[in-house]
Order: C-alpha cells, then sequence, then structure tokens
C-alpha cells in the first residue's frame, strides 16, 4: 500500500527559515512541497520518510535563498496492483460505487466489478447483493474491502486556452469549453471475490 | 525534482504507523510545526491505520505489531512446512490486513485455493491469530478488562 521513493531535489531555504537547525528547515521544505500531493507515475506522497544525502549550501546571486542539493526517501501512497485494501464507501449511482480511504477520494468499483447478483435499488440509491435469497447492503459509510485493478494517471498541467468558436447567428452562446477536472490518480477496484465487499460480511 | 528509484522500498502499514507516531512525538517534544499539507496527509493515514478495519486500531495499547512479532511470525510460518512458499507481496498483504478467516486469506494469497488445502489453509489463520492476535481477542481483552472493573467495588460506581 505504501512505498518509498527515493528522490533527488534542489531544496532552497528562505532566510527566514535560518533560524531553524538545517536539516530541519530542508525536512520542512521537503513536507511542504510533497506532502498530500501527487506526483504522476509514483503515487499520493504523504511525508518525508529520511534524508540520504545533502551537498553544502550555496547562495544565489540576488537572493538570499540558501541552495541545497537534497537526496532523500518519502512515503508515497501506491497500491500495487491485486492489493486489497479497505475504504468506504462514498456515494453510489447505476455506475458503481465510489470509495474513499480518510486520505484518498479517487476510488471506484464499476458495477461490472461488483459480486455477481448485485442489483442498484434506485429507491435507496443503493447496491445489493443478492445470494442464495440473502440480501446484503452496500450502506454508505460502511467499511468494504476491494481489490486495486487499475490506476490511472490525469497530468494536471494547464491545457492551452481554446479558441474561441465563431458563434453561428441564432444560438444564444457558445458552448462552455470544457474543463480540466479529471484528478490526477484514480484507482479503479473490484469487490467481487471471496473476502471482498463489506468488513462485516465476513467477520 | 529527479526521481531516482521509483521503488525503493514497500512498506508494511506498521512501519508507516510507527512513523508517523515517532513523527509526532518528536515534533511534539520540540514544539515544531509540520507544513499544514503535510500535517493534514499525515494525521488522515494515521487515522486510517488506526481505525477499523484495521489490524493497527488497538497497537497503541496492546503493541502486538513490533520487529520482533513480524519476525517471529515469519519464522512460525517457515517452520510449518507449507506446500509452496509465500511471496513477499503475500506476507506483506497478511501483515497489513491481518487475516482472521480463510475467506480473508484468500485475498492475501493468490491462487489460495490450488495452493494450499484446506488444513493448510486453517493452520496458516492459527499462525496469524497467535503471533498478531485478531480483532476478537483485542475486542476480548478489553472486555475482560471491564468486567475487572466492574468487580472491583469503588466509591465513583457507587457500591
Amino acid at each position: 500500500m505504501f512505498i518509498l521513493t527515493k528522490v533527488a531535489d534542489l531544496v532552497q531555504i528562505a532566510p527566514d527559515d535560518f533560524r531553524k537547525p538545517s536539516h530541519m528547515a530542508i525536512e520542512d521544505n521537503i513536507n511542504s512541497k510533497y506532502g498530500n500531493k501527487v506526483v504522476q507515475k509514483i503515487g499520493l506522497c504523504i511525508c518525508l520518510w529520511d534524508i540520504l544525502w545533502t551537498s553544502e549550501g550555496l547562495i544565489g546571486q540576488g537572493d538570499g535563498m540558501v541552495n541545497i542539493n537534497v537526496e532523500f526517501r518519502v512515503v508515497v501512497f501506491r497500491p500495487y496492483k491485486g492489493e486489497v485494501i479497505a475504504a468506504r464507501i462514498m456515494d453510489q449511482s447505476p455506475e458503481g460505487i465510489n470509495l474513499a480511504t480518510d486520505f484518498f477520494d479517487d476510488i471506484f468499483v464499476p458495477w461490472t466489478e461488483l459480486p455477481e447478483g448485485s442489483e442498484f435499488e434506485p429507491s435507496d440509491n443503493l447496491w445489493i447483493w443478492k445470494e442464495d435469497d440473502q440480501a446484503m447492503y452496500f450502506d454508505d459509510n460502511e467499511m468494504v474491502r476491494f481489490r486495486v485493478i487499475t490506476e490511472e494517471w490525469h497530468d494536471q498541467t494547464p491545457s492551452k486556452p481554446v479558441e474561441a468558436v465563431e458563434v453561428p447567428e441564432g444560438t444564444e452562446e457558445a458552448p462552455a469549453p470544457p474543463i480540466n477536472t479529471k484528478p490526477p490518480y484514480t484507482i479503479t477496484g473490484s469487490m467481487s471475490g471471496p473476502g471482498l465487499g463489506c468488513c462485516l460480511w465476513w467477520e | 525534482m529527479k526521481i531516482l528509484e521509483s521503488q525503493n522500498a514497500l512498506l508494511s502499514n506498521y512501519e508507516v504507523y510507527q512513523h508517523l507516531v515517532d513523527q509526532r512525538k518528536r515534533n511534539k517534544a520540540q514544539n515544531r510545526r509540520v507544513p499544514a499539507n503535510a500535517h493534514q496527509a499525515m494525521t488522515e493515514v494515521a487515522k486510517y491505520l488506526s481505525g477499523k478495519p484495521s489490524p493497527l486500531e488497538k497497537q497503541e495499547e496492546t503493541q502486538t505489531y513490533s520487529p520482533a512479532t513480524i519476525s517471529l511470525l515469519l519464522e512460525k510460518l517457515r517452520e510449518a512446512n507449507l506446500p509452496s512458499e509465500l511471496t513477499k507481496g503475500e506476507l506483506l498483504s497478511i501483515l497489513n490486513i491481518r487475516p482472521s478467516s480463510t475467506a480473508l486469506l484468500s485475498t492475501a494469497i493468490e491462487d489460495m485455493e490450488e495452493r494450499f488445502d484446506d488444513d493448510n489453509q486453517n493452520k496458516i489463520v492459527d499462525i496469524i491469530a497467535e503471533v498478531l492476535g485478531s480483532a476478537e481477542a483485542d475486542e476480548g481483552g478489553e472486555e475482560a478488562d471491564e468486567m475487572d472493573a466492574d468487580a472491583v467495588p469503588t466509591v465513583e460506581n457507587g457500591y
């Protein structure tokens, strides 16, 4: 579920951080740059694990920043394919179930990956797994286990501005330009199989 | 930023939890503030790891996970003479999930039905429960404590 990633980066310490001992200033700097951020194809960074190496600090011309090359390791959330983890049901729709852990929200289980015999109940807005005349409910906020099947990355670099389209006579306004709202890192999971689904079922 | 090694090591949930607890202790002792974004991520991960159904839920009181118990678990699994060896990834999953039944064990072990017969599956579950404890044992321990507390008449509860 969690891995260590080794990174080399230039850390710049601003003069108002000079009161801190160097290792603390470096740690705070790395934590504020990486903490709770998704790095593409790496995962969701949580915090610094350890500092492996640092260069001498160098002050450049023009500002008072101390520049240090640092090699360090960060704790990263990156479940591997096939790993089973626990999460909470946040939202349900005919397309599937949205899950979230306390720190990561973008987990989706499509309806094709729900246990065989699952049906969506539109009036209650929830999925029900019917097996041997027994109905088991996917209640909201319930803890479930799921298996990671795929991951998807979306680079968040800004796209170039959309050129204005000529509005044909008679129509009111131009269609709204598409906005990039895709989360940077999404996990698709499966809940069909023994041990998967609500934790309560297997206790 | 340059990624030197995208996967330097795999961490078990216990190691992450321990790191977060140590960091929190150190920061408290030195009166340090963590940048807000990292602080949020760290508290949320700690909350996730110490909430149900994580086996680390009662770690603070019971201290069931420790480097010693992990090596003991590996030792015992090796001694059990299993027909097929467990891979590193499977052992990691076992540590993270602490399967209390064969159904849960199958989520941690690939092709479990083909590689292990029922006896061996139960053996693995028993070893896990013995070394790492189980959710029921954690609960049971607490109830026992409560019963003890009830048995002793005290001024507070009116006896």
